[in-house]
């Protein structure tokens, strides 16, 4: 009862901060940027979705006007490209860059295809990637042509591979705001858990704040002088951070899933959360041992976090073999497994052992860090 | 010159503080931990390929390949999908029990099949419960269209009597990969414009912790103008990122960072400093204690932030002209040995001159009030009306009509 009490106290504090709750508020524009952000790279990396949202007339292709009629025309027409004539190949070649975002021409004898492309646009991936599907039917078309095949042996010759794609569960399918392969890999392999963590990055600052504060204010001895253990107090301060920023936590789900990402085993996430929800917390008491003063405590937590980012998201982008154990028990790298998996292999569950038991040893620490300025200070 | 004194005073104090030397090296250890990063992710950049920014999960999605020649399951991407390649019946079994997403069976025949010409038909089955079937899908497609590709050419040769020639394809690339660049360019204007961002603690502490020490009426009581108050400050904190970016510079160009102009290019980040110092000077003067100054400054560092990224962004994705306004932009083209005309050159300067005296007039003003510093505080609304002269015309008509 008499955590509760701090609990209940603490909580107070926590929503009469207007600042705190106006940080909450500018989290939901950060959890719609990145999904927007995640929207609108998928749509300009993919074709098929830049044809479906009519984009396609800045995918400028320059060519000369001798070609208007040609084969590798219809081709490069049935791509979607946006095709401009000049008088020569070289004028076209000339306004890559400005004008246009790629030049194709043909040689005179029809031997030799070139293409210069301006790789610094955005909408380099998509153009390169019509412009070689293009000139691969046409590479296929001329040869078929001159191989004398008839229709039924050219038919035969174009398709030698024949997929049947059997959608299984597909009356339950998971549904997704962009079935798109980049989408899916961006979203859930970066910015799920960056959503999810954001609201302990926030927890850290907040118990800093509140345990420095007491001691700035001179209420800090006052907390010590009460009859309630070091582990206790501790536990009472945390109480509702923790709670809160789950709460976030849990809310960023609710909202990812009104935006059709849908995040799986939620319960499992919740755990996992918690944990370093307590670990991330328990460096925010240990750092307010350290500090004398609400500004360093910032300074100190804002340093901790930049390593915590480095070692919690680097893994996300980098490939090392041989380090494949250690970077798997990352608690984002455990994110991103469970969060867009709607089955887990149950020896998943292992793999969050060393999460659990360093947020435990670092919570540990802060208890007996606490102790240690208890002593001192009383 | 007498804010010369403050300047020095704090300085010194800066300097000899063994906490902020901590600091200080510990954000050089950070610089440190991104060169490596930087140094890691640039070094395993095949040449020739594709650059894109997603995130390198293996094992990602998973799927089963039932392929008993080994046709199509060494050309699956291994960085994304985690493959098995199994007996039908286990496969078919893990697959009903979700523990793979995709399953791809390739006949058992498939080499026999391509000699004797005949199409290859695959079955690919996808669980659409999982959302990363997209992935599993793109991948054979890909995988597919590969393979497609070399079969046709060996049945052409196979078929035809002639010596079918096709036309060569010579794509020349002018331009570095705008994900290339945005890992080389911006990544290095940000290491270099970082500094910057990181002693906004200082200036809060220069400022704030006056009030907070109750030590501004002392000071505001010695023979020195608010306005050399503030200024000196200032130019302390200034002072210490000089330092500061001198030393990252130091540590970017020996890790082997192509910094052409360095010098032009330390100048441009240095002067940015002035306006952001300027800016957050605004915010401790204004705010009452620690922490609404420090929350106050995130909130304008993300606009000050975007500021400087965002035209830098437009200008390497299609050299906007108005991409110019960010100091960024030129330090980017600086360092990158562009030719910069005047003009484009004095945009930003003359932005950070405007924005300093604007900020660092402001900051005075706030400082000079007796309510600012000591209170009652009065709002924000009520100042801006009361700098744009909105009351005092209030004020006028008031008395002329009523």
């Amino acid at each position: 009862m008499k955590i509760l009490s701090l609990a209940k106290k603490e909580a107070f504090d926590i929503l009469n901060n207007r600042i705190y709750l106006l940080v909450v508020f500018v989290q939901i524009f950060i959890v719609l940027g990145a999904f927007g952000l995640a929207v609108v790279s998928s749509i300009a990396t993919d074709p098929d979705l830049m044809d479906q949202f009519q984009v396609n007339s800045e995918f400028k292709v320059g060519l000369s006007d001798e070609f208007k009629n040609s084969s590798l025309t219809s081709y490069l027409k049935d791509e979607n490209l946006n095709l401009i004539y000049f008088d020569s190949s070289q004028e076209a070649a000339a306004k890559v860059g400005s004008e246009i975002i790629a030049a194709v021409d043909l040689t005179t004898a029809r031997e030799n295809i070139s293409v210069q492309i301006d790789t610094t646009s955005v909408f380099y991936p998509v153009v390169s990637q019509k412009i070689n599907l293009a000139l691969n039917n046409y590479n296929k078309a001329v040869k078929l042509q001159k191989s004398g095949l008839n229709e039924t042996e050219i038919k035969k010759v174009e398709n030698p591979i024949q997929i049947s794609e059997v959608k299984v569960n597909e009356n339950d399918k998971a549904d997704v705001a962009l079935d798109n392969p980049y989408f899916v890999e961006i979203m859930y392999g970066f910015i799920v858990p960056f959503i999810l963590l954001l609201p302990f990055f926030l927890a850290s600052n907040i118990v800093t704040d509140s345990i420095v504060g007491e001691r700035e204010r001179k209420t800090f001895e006052v907390l010590l002088m009460t009859p309630l253990t070091s582990f206790m107090v501790v536990l009472g301060k945390i109480i509702p951070i923790l709670s809160f920023s789950l709460i976030q936590s849990v809310a960023w789900i609710i909202l990812l899933n009104f935006l059709r990402v849908p995040i799986y085993n939620s319960l499992l996430l919740f755990i996992l959360l918690f944990f370093i929800g307590l670990g991330f917390i328990g460096i925010g008491v240990i750092l307010s041992m350290l500090v004398d003063s609400t500004k360093e405590a910032n300074s100190a937590i804002t340093l901790v976090l930049v390593f915590a980012t480095f070692i919690l998201f680097v893994p996300l982008f980098v490939t090392i073999p041989y380090l494949d154990v250690i970077l798997n028990i990352i608690p984002t790298v455990l994110i991103v497994k469970i969060a867009s998996s709607p089955y887990i292999n149950p020896e998943l569950l292992l793999e969050f052992i060393p999460t659990i038991l360093l947020s435990l040893i670092i919570f540990s620490v802060a208890v007996k860090y606490f102790k240690h300025e208890r002593t001192i200070r009383l | 010159m007498r804010f010369m004194v403050i300047t020095k005073w704090e300085f010194k104090n800066t300097l000899s503080s063994k906490k902020f030397l901590t600091i200080f090296f510990l954000q050089v250890s950070v610089l440190i931990l991104m060169i490596i990063f930087f140094n890691s992710f640039m070094g395993s950049i095949e040449p020739g390929k594709n650059v894109a920014l997603t995130p390198s999960l293996s094992g990602f999605a998973s799927m089963d390949v039932v392929d008993n020649e080994n046709l199509f399951r060494g050309q699956l991407n291994p960085d994304i999908l985690k493959i098995e390649r199994l007996n039908y019946s286990t496969a078919f079994n893990r697959f009903n029990n979700n523990k793979s997403t995709g399953l791809l069976l390739v006949p058992s025949d498939a080499f026999e099949k391509i000699d004797r010409q005949e199409t290859l038909n695959l079955t690919l089955l996808i669980n659409y419960n999982d959302p990363k079937r997209s992935v599993i899908k793109s991948e054979v497609e890909t995988t597919s269209q590969a393979l497609s590709s070399i079969i046709t050419n060996q049945w052409i040769k196979e078929i035809s009597s002639e010596n079918i020639t096709q036309p060569s394809v010579e794509q020349k690339e002018q331009g570095e990969p705008l994900p290339l660049q945005i890992i080389s360019k911006v990544m290095t204007a940000i290491l270099l414009f970082l500094p910057l961002f990181l002693f906004g603690n200082m200036v809060i502490d220069s400022i704030v912790g006056e009030k907070e020490r109750k030590t501004a009426e002392i000071l505001v009581a010695m023979p020195i103008s608010h306005t050399n108050i503030i200024l000196g400050k200032s130019l302390a904190v200034i002072l210490t990122i000089a330092v500061q970016v001198f030393l990252w510079m130091v540590i970017l160009l020996g890790a082997g960072f192509d910094i052409r102009n360095a010098f032009l290019v330390y100048i441009v980040v240095i002067l940015t400093s002035i306006p952001i110092i300027g800016i957050t000077s605004i915010i401790a003067a204004y705010s009452k204690n620690y922490k609404e100054a420090g929350i106050g400054i995130s909130f304008v560092y993300i606009g000050v932030v975007g500021y400087l990224v965002v035209p830098a962004l437009a200008y390497l994705s299609g050299s906007v002209r108005a991409a110019s306004i960010s100091p960024m932009t030129l330090v980017m083209r600086l360092f990158s040995g562009e030719s910069i005309n005047t003009t484009e050159l004095l945009i930003p300067i003359i932005i950070i001159v405007i924005v300093s005296l604007l900020s660092y007039i402001i900051t005075i003003q706030l400082f000079k009030r007796d309510d600012v510093v000591f209170g009652p505080r009065p709002g924000i609304i009520h100042l801006i009306f009361e700098f744009t002269g909105i009351i005092s015309l209030i004020r006028f008509l008031k008395g002329k009509f009523v």
